[in-house]
């Protein structure tokens, strides 16, 4: 999978996270929303009463359609957390 | 750290351009003033960047509303006031009391003499058959994800809706070196907004948007003015774009549909003012299609119906930056001369100039939103399998049976179908669905009524309720 991170930035420090106990690597700064995407997770969860797949929408905390399971704290808004060092994220896909 | 029923002189609700410059002033005066906003920067919507423990970018382009806007967020950060980011405002109430959560940890109730809502816009969507499939983002989500976090969200994408944003959107992500499929447009006015160099004369956001084009001609990027997105088809998420052509009113012409293959969609059609605040506040609000629907209702010096609450920026009208830049003054200036500070500074002759200019402003805010506008109508020609309530999985099925058995206001509705009740507490459907009732029911805007609102705002953590109690 080619990376879709913007080539002509220069990062700095590397972060390490899992999605569903698989480890992904991100950078200090990004938001968990931007690591997901850039790791191939589109799909955040299901739509508790359709049970259709869903991912974010709005991007800035509006739409709750990127709430995820962060450290065992559910609905937590991926778009508007920033990574952390050994962040667990759940997805509910 | 603040502590639980602290009293503040001034609170500001919002770092976005408006609550930003109010706030850039007012700390000048020894009061003591608080800026909440819930993101984790300050700047709102508008002012966004890649933050500095992420990494360097050099190719950042900011017109001059958001260098303007970086300034007031580096002046702001030295000043004497206290800051609170990730914190959202759960409540407003009565004897000038709010209630905040601090990022999901803690919850607060906090005192005031002036209370200032700058709670800004908010994307408005219109939905089509297949928008709930992921990969389908807003243009602002596409925005926000280059510049806050530098990842582009999918190699090759189609743009669609109405408004200049989608060719901002549309400029950055060709920058940033994404494939950008193309770019349709609904409206058939962009098209003759061309040759109207009167408006590019008064308006700088036609240049910017002359600027965008230009990028995106070079780049042999189609730009298709009366197309409709009609569909988003895929498995498991977006992997197909149907577009279709429509007529001088918005409706899709038949036969004319064409299918792209992406691997995401990004969809923007114009701002909604986040007026929820206010509401529960009890604020006057008024309803004006040109202004963005429902909206606070200000006088000249920008105080709401309820004392010692006043609003600013986009959720007195939407109008962009500049607008907001003149409301966050306008604001800061009536709560000096409130708060007994106006004999240091002579403030009448720079109050009526802001005035005027709010005046200009507003008139010409009229003028290009009334371009963009989507016809109520046309909602009623979607598929009726098509979701509207996105949380709780309303169709347009559901709302037009609950329409049949006598709901014909918002809150019936509600009952009727639990649309507006989930999550995102009917932020994304509301204005669809005061849309949607006005169509159905042949009536103007103000006419239809709104959803109640209550507090909470937003869903927060139990736990830190359970925390500020203890």
């Amino acid at each position: 999978m080619d990376n879709l991170r913007i080539p002509a930035i220069k990062r700095k420090e590397k972060i390490n996270l899992y999605v569903n106990g698989k480890p992904i690597t991100a950078y200090a700064g990004e938001t968990v929303l931007a690591a997901l995407l850039a790791a191939g997770y589109k799909i955040i969860k299901k739509n508790p009463v359709s049970q259709e797949p869903r991912g974010a929408l709005c991007g800035m905390g509006v739409c709750f359609e990127c709430t995820v399971t962060i450290n065992g704290v559910p609905n937590i808004r991926a778009c508007v957390t920033e990574v952390q060092e050994g962040m667990r994220v759940e997805l509910d896909d | 750290m603040i502590e639980d029923k602290s009293k503040y002189e001034v609170i500001i609700v919002g770092s976005g351009l408006a609550g930003l410059v109010a706030a850039n002033i007012l700390a000048d005066y020894n009061l003591k003033i608080l800026l909440v906003d819930e993101n984790i920067h300050l700047g709102g919507q508008l002012l966004r960047k890649i933050p500095e423990e992420l990494g360097e970018y050099s190719e950042l382009h900011l017109d001059k509303v958001k260098r303007v806007g970086f300034e007031f967020v580096n002046q702001v950060k030295q000043k004497k006031l206290t800051l609170l980011n990730k914190t959202i405002l759960m409540g407003i109430y009565n004897d000038r009391e709010i209630l905040l959560e601090w990022n999901r940890q803690k919850a607060f109730s906090l005192k005031y003499d002036l209370l200032l809502l700058a709670t800004g816009a908010r994307e408005r969507f219109i939905p089509f058959k297949g928008w709930t499939l992921p990969g389908v983002y807003s243009t602002g989500l596409v925005q926000v994800l280059m510049k806050s976090s530098g990842v582009l969200p999918a190699r090759r994408m189609l743009i669609g809706g109405t408004g200049l944003f989608l060719l901002a959107a549309g400029y950055e992500y060709l920058k940033n070196g994404g494939r950008l499929l193309g770019i349709m447009e609904q409206s058939p006015w962009l098209n003759k907004i061309k040759f109207m160099p009167q408006i590019f004369h008064q308006f700088p956001k036609f240049w910017e948007g002359a600027r965008y084009l230009s990028l995106i001609y070079r780049s042999r990027v189609p730009v298709k003015y009366k197309r409709k997105i009609v569909e988003a088809r895929g498995e498991k998420q977006v992997e197909e774009v149907v577009v279709a052509r429509v007529d001088g009113r918005g409706r899709v012409i038949k036969g004319t549909e064409r299918t792209y293959s992406v691997e995401a969609l990004a969809v923007g059609y114009g701002f909604v003012p986040n007026i929820e605040a206010a509401q529960l506040a009890g604020c006057e609000l008024e309803y004006a299609r040109e202004k963005g629907g429902w909206t606070v209702k200000v006088n000249d010096r920008l105080e709401t119906s309820v004392p010692d609450i006043l609003a600013a920026g986009e959720i007195t009208g939407i109008g962009g930056g500049q607008k907001s830049i003149c409301e966050g003054q306008l604001a800061a200036y009536t709560i000096l001369e409130k708060l007994g500070k106006v004999k240091e500074v002579p403030f009448a002759p720079r109050l009526k100039k802001l005035q005027r200019e709010r005046k200009h402003h507003l008139s010409f805010m009229k003028c290009f939103n009334s371009l963009y506008q989507v016809e109520p109508a046309t909602l009623l020609d979607l598929p009726e399998e098509t979701i509207i309530c996105r949380c709780e999985s309303v169709t347009l099925k559901d709302l037009k049976e609950a329409l049949k058995m006598g709901c014909h206001n918002p809150n019936a509705l509600k009952v009727a179908t639990r649309c507006a009740m989930g999550k995102c507490q009917g932020r994304t459907c509301t204005p669809i669905i005061y849309e949607l009732l006005q169509a159905m029911c042949q009536r103007e805007g103000g006419e239809i009524g709104l959803f109640t609102v209550r507090p909470p705002l937003k869903p927060i953590s139990l736990q830190a309720l359970n925390k500020s109690s203890s």
